[in-house]
């Protein structure tokens, strides 16, 4: 028997020393003493901390705050910081006697925001306290419950209108009201088919297939986009000034950008539309374009209603509406902007808006120039490297 | 017994706290601005009411950082710098707590045109002071917290701008009053409403003069003072003159 435990003990012994010995290197790696690869130092547990982007406050047992991360503390000197300073302080103090405590605080900025912060004891009698910024999270949110009680109320509204409107019609024998109601049918049925239209549309863009990629001149673009609401804007005595700068029709050679032609007038058509929609009788709406270094600048500038800053950042969003009774008489569908939205981003770009209630609205289509001399766009002369670029991500895109 | 050192930091300690919360009571106003804004533009009354009930809590602690600073004076005799440190709060506390009342002031207009449409030109006109009393206001109490009085002196010439504002606001309230978008009760309340962004932007001016006077001891009324003295030695000496 006592042989046997020797050699057990001799293998365990073995076994003990020899993991040991492989232990002490994976230490030092854990200990951030990196012997074997010296070129690569680990970054400490507090470096780790400082780059986070969320901000991290810790406090030790007595309250004062032994460590604050480089998120913590871009906000000094702001009231937005002294806000936040507060609350963490709160919540620190909450922690520290054992209580889980969080708060989500809305900032009214400008820009809106919306930060979390949370406190968790720690086991040597402080606390940790953690702030994020959960403003995007909120408003995907927002945007995705407002979609569906918007879409149904959309494509409810014509419908339940058709049924009462076929309703009427069923019991009528006069020719006349049998004439009036088929046509507030008719309109009904429009309404819904152009909603329906534009959401396939959107839906198309959003996927980015069945795009061409082609040079456009951003003068034709414009001029396209402006004949389609000629009419609209004389009967109502509203000027379109798509010369204003002069730019366009000078420089209009020299402007090109390479996209999807189709889009691209949708686009712009949209944002004139709106123009002309949203302007008082007999007003202007000026439409430019300009090159600001590698970028094309198209501004559609109205001097109509305006909107409230409120709703200046949702406007992209499908179906939302600052003033529901009053746009869904101008016969939109809702979606005309989130159109514009999506052609700007698919053409790596942008469309942005600034506006003042009563003094009007200016939204501006940021979209990368395909070169900045002229460029025969049937021959496809002088893709630089920059333009290149751009084809190929957009080549990317479609497949 | 403590040792000086530790009197004199404790002492520092309780400056830099009373700093602080004064900065938290402006930082809360600066929030208020555009909150209470939001309110009267979308007629919240819900949030109306909240934002009155909250008044009490600025109240409180406006009062009890007061009562800090003038144990502070009483106890340990501040000197120089550190003196019109706590002076100021003394002066700041009340001018931020008024600042939350005219707050108040524009919640309770909101409840009063509750039901009246305004058109875009004067909800415009609104946006336009709220956001400039506001961005006044930030200015004035970021440049107390940095203690900057070069930054403090820009407030000036900020708050001339929302005068402008002011004006063409009436100007707008008599426009739309005669082309019959609202009625007299509603004009006069907008008045009043414009007015109080005004004041906003007069307590942020008067904010951005105590953090000029912390650094360097001087205010405008001094200047003033100054002017009146002199008014007074040449009238004497012309009156010496009479008599002579």
């Amino acid at each position: 028997m006592a042989p046997l435990l020797a050699i057990v003990g001799a293998v365990l012994g073995f076994v003990a020393g020899w993991m040991f010995c492989r232990s002490r290197p994976t230490l030092a790696e854990g200990s951030l003493v990196p012997a074997a690869q010296p070129a690569q130092p680990v970054p400490s547990f507090a470096d780790v901390l400082e780059d986070h982007p969320a901000g991290v406050v810790v406090c030790d047992a007595s309250g004062a705050v032994r460590f604050r991360n480089a998120a913590a503390r871009s906000l000094r000197g702001t009231h937005a910081g002294v806000l936040i300073d507060e609350a963490i302080e709160r919540h620190l103090s909450e922690a520290r006697r054992g209580i889980f405590s969080d708060e989500a605080i809305e900032l009214y900025g400008p820009p809106k925001t919306v930060v979390m912060v949370e406190a968790r004891p720690l086991p040597d009698g402080g606390a940790v306290g953690f702030v994020h910024d959960i403003s995007e999270q909120r408003r995907v949110e927002q945007v995705r419950t407002d979609f569906v009680a918007n879409l149904s109320h959309e494509l409810k509204t014509p419908i339940g209108a058709l049924s009462v409107l076929a309703e009427t019609l069923e019991e009528e024998t006069d020719p006349v009201t049998i004439t009036r109601v088929v046509g507030r049918m008719m309109g009904e049925a429009e309404r819904a088919s152009r909603t329906i239209d534009d959401l396939m549309q959107l839906s198309r863009i959003e996927l980015g297939g069945e795009r061409g990629v082609e040079a456009v001149r951003v003068a034709d673009v414009i001029r396209s986009a402006v004949g389609r609401v000629t009419e609209i804007a004389a009967r109502r005595d509203i000027h379109i000034s798509s010369l204003g700068s002069a730019s366009v029709e000078q420089a209009d050679d020299s402007i090109i950008v390479e996209g999807d032609r189709r889009q691209l007038v949708s686009a712009v058509g949209n944002l004139v539309e709106n123009a002309v929609k949203y302007s008082e009788e007999g007003g202007l709406v000026e439409v430019r374009a300009d090159r600001d270094g590698d970028w094309l600048e198209v501004a559609v500038v109205d001097q109509g209603v305006g909107i409230p800053q409120r709703d200046l950042r949702r406007i992209f969003e499908r179906f939302y509406r600052v003033d529901p009774a009053r746009s869904r008489g101008t016969g939109g569908t809702g979606l005309g902007l989130s159109i514009v939205h999506h052609v700007a981003t698919n053409h790596g770009g942008e469309v942005t808006v600034s506006s003042v209630e009563g003094e009007g609205s200016t939204f501006t289509l940021r979209l990368p120039l395909l070169a900045t001399t002229p460029v025969d766009p049937l021959t496809d002369q002088t893709p630089t490297e920059y333009t290149n670029r751009h084809v190929d991500r957009h080549i990317e895109g479609v497949a | 017994m403590p040792e000086h050192g530790d009197l004199r930091d404790r002492f520092h300690g309780g400056v830099d706290q009373l700093r602080n919360d004064i900065a938290r009571l402006g930082a809360s106003v600066i929030e208020l601005i555009p909150r209470v804004t939001e309110i009267l533009l979308q007629q919240d009354l819900e949030g109306a009411e909240y934002v009155l009930q909250g008044d009490d809590e600025i109240d409180a602690r406006s009062i009890q950082i007061e009562e800090r600073a003038l144990t502070m004076l009483a106890l340990q005799a501040p000197m120089a710098g550190d003196l019109r440190q706590v002076a100021a709060v003394l002066k700041l506390a009340p001018e931020i707590e008024r600042s939350a009342d005219l707050c108040c002031n524009l919640c309770k207009a909101a409840r009063r045109i509750y039901g009246h449409s305004l058109d875009p030109k004067l909800r415009g006109g609104i946006q336009r002071m709220s956001d400039q009393a506001h961005q006044e206001y930030k200015e004035a109490i970021e440049a107390y917290l940095a203690n900057d009085a070069v930054r403090a002196a820009a407030l000036r010439d900020m708050d001339d701008y929302l005068d402008d504002l002011h004006r063409q606001f009436i100007a707008q309230i008599f426009e739309s009053h005669a082309a019959g978008t609202i009625d007299l009760q509603v004009a006069v309340q907008l008045a009043v409403v414009a007015r109080f962004f005004e004041r906003l932007g007069d307590h942020a001016v008067n904010i951005s003069h105590r953090v000029i006077y912390i650094s360097t001891g001087w205010l405008p009324q001094h200047d003033a003072a100054k002017r009146l003295l002199d008014r007074q030695d040449d009238a004497a000496t012309v009156g010496d003159q009479g008599g002579s």
